[in-house]
């Protein structure tokens, strides 16, 4: 890799930034549409049907011919697409609303916190762990570089999205104290001690890959436990209690069903955003969504063996002269991404709410010693062999 | 452009501290206590982003980690139930701020005298001093996270174990009284 001048470094760091904010603008509507899909089919609905490609041109000359035979037209199953596009533009014209006994200021603050929270996660995230392109020379500046599957290679990058997904937690806090008003109060206070309780869990089931790997660095650690270097085949063992405990977890830090009790809606309206409209509103939402294409992208990276096919270290069953199955691919890594977020889904479309107390029963009574006989099997397996 | 970036990347540290003085001054001045802990998470973000311009990226994070995501979360907790404009009325802050200013002086004159040779003499050569037989095959300059764990795990032990002793001794203590308060 050549050496870069930090104008150079400052100028790809934003194409790559760039980058991100369009995966995470594109994934964003499409998963509120897949949602509605999916859970539409789960409970035996259609979903979004209302907005179809068009009763024009090809397509709709396509769909008016099933029609006439009496069959479901082929294109349905993307009707409700352009849904996400109303979605969207009725976020952003909708009129502001801020309370008028809210703290203003706060107000405004929290959803920004949250947003941010959010995106500053995808700066230590490894898409590739190597180059994905390289721009032709003709470019002013950027010419002749490698445009890398990562934005920066942290050497505790592991520590940093936990960090920073930590701070999230203020965006809700908050939000829902500067609406002044009872639901939200008790929305985010609710939120405020399930993401604090279920950090732990949390962070403790992803000690179990850092034990078994020995690294704090995301690209590095996904690859050793992946390739199983250095890695007993015992350590699948850990790694599958570890998964299952980190996306119990990850459901229960994105607010997502079984966990949405902040913002159960027949006891609380809407939780912390009731008072929330507009693009305000919007960014809470984009945040969550965020969230949980993040936890999607650690469960892949960690315990789904990220870059490479098979999940658990297993990857070495695969030699790597193998022509594509043997290889990293960014494509192997959307691919279990994809799944854990239609994971996401489908929990939503089949579990209801726990109670309070159940929440934080599962939380500290169960996944917390879980984790930690769990990190303690791992520990002795790296101390073992 | 380069030449600008440069100063900008070697100042980073200067940049920071100064962004945490502001956030701290604000966190005094604000009125509402809710303001005073946005203030201090600030100001814990930016004390990070200081042990970063250092290149301690390990204690960076673990700034984040504990303070910005565990006890300033606590505070606003805290802030949040308990009705403080009630104690705003009854002037219960502005009596002490007298004692206050003197109680700050004089820790800042013990802070200077203390660490006047860290703060205004010449910087150390090596960022982490490990032990050689310790630092073997370890690029201590780059791989801080590992140092630490290394020199944590070996030669400070003890005093390591000690000192989480003595933060469960402060929470079994927290515990009971709160215990006792409520019976």
């Amino acid at each position: 890799m050549p050496t870069m001048t930090l104008t150079q470094t400052l100028v790809m760091g934003l194409l790559q930034c760039v980058a991100v904010l369009i995966l995470i603008f594109v994934m964003v509507p499409l998963l509120t549409f897949a949602e509605r899909k999916v859970i539409g089919y789960i409970q035996v609905r259609l979903g979004a049907t209302r907005t179809a490609g068009g009763l024009v041109g090809i397509t709709g000359a396509l769909n008016r011919g099933m029609w006439a035979m009496g069959k479901l037209p082929v294109l349905s199953i993307l009707r409700g697409l352009p849904v996400f596009i109303a979605d969207i533009l009725k976020l952003i014209l909708k009129e502001d609303i801020i309370p008028a006994k809210a703290e203003r200021s706060v107000f405004t603050l929290a959803p920004i916190i949250s947003v941010m929270a959010a995106f500053g996660v995808f700066s230590a995230i490894a898409f590739f762990p190597g180059v994905l392109f390289t721009f032709p020379a003709k470019f002013p500046i950027v010419g002749g570089l490698p445009f890398m599957g990562f934005i920066s290679d942290v050497n505790v990058g592991v520590l940093y999205i936990l960090g920073l997904s930590s701070v999230g937690v203020y965006g809700i806090v908050l939000g829902a104290w500067a609406s002044n008003s009872k639901y939200p109060l008790l929305g985010g206070l609710r939120s405020a001690a399930q993401i604090i309780s279920y950090e732990v869990p949390l962070t403790l089931s992803l000690l179990t890959p850092v034990v078994l790997a020995g690294s704090l660095n995301f690209k590095d650690l996904s690859i050793r436990l992946s390739t199983g270097a250095d890695m007993h085949w015992l350590g699948a063992i850990p790694l599958f209690v570890g998964f299952l405990v980190y996306t119990t977890c990850g459901f229960a830090e994105t607010n997502r069903t079984p966990f949405d009790l902040p913002e159960a809606e027949t006891e609380l309206v809407a939780g912390f955003h009731t008072e929330y409209s507009g693009m305000k509103f919007g960014f809470f939402y984009l945040a969550e969504y965020t969230n949980m294409i993040v936890v999607s992208c650690f469960a892949s990276a960690f315990f789904l063996g990220g870059y490479y096919l098979l999940p658990f270290g297993l990857q070495r069953l695969i030699p790597a002269s193998v022509p594509f199955l043997g290889q990293p691919s960014i494509l192997f890594f959307f691919l279990k991404v994809f799944a854990i977020l239609f994971l996401f889904l489908w929990v939503r479309a089949t579990l209801p709410r726990y109670r309070y107390d159940q929440l934080m029963d599962v939380g500290w009574k169960w996944l917390i010693p879980l984790t930690l006989v769990n990190l303690f099997v791992a520990g002795l397996i790296r101390y073992a062999f | 452009m380069e030449h600008l970036l440069e100063t900008i990347g070697r100042n980073m540290f200067a940049i920071f501290g100064v962004m945490a003085l502001c956030g701290a001054a604000f966190m005094v001045a604000a009125k509402s206590a809710v303001h005073s802990v946005l203030g201090f998470l600030f100001t814990m973000l930016c004390v990070s982003g200081c042990f970063l311009a250092l290149d301690a990226e390990f204690i960076g994070m673990a700034q984040i980690l504990v303070y910005a995501g565990g006890i300033v979360v606590l505070f606003l907790f805290v802030v949040m139930l308990v009705e403080l404009s009630k104690f705003k009325e009854k002037g219960v802050f502005q009596l002490q701020s007298r004692y206050a200013v003197v109680a700050v002086l004089v820790g800042a004159a013990a802070f200077v005298a203390a660490f006047k040779n860290v703060i205004f003499g010449a910087s150390s050569p090596e960022a982490l001093i490990l032990r050689p037989e310790l630092a073997k095959g370890l690029d201590v300059a780059q791989q801080n996270a590992q140092a630490v764990s290394r020199g944590l795990f070996s030669d400070y032990l003890l005093p390591f174990e000690i000192l989480s002793v003595i933060l469960l001794v402060a929470l079994v203590g927290a515990v009971v009284l709160a215990k006792t308060e409520r019976v």
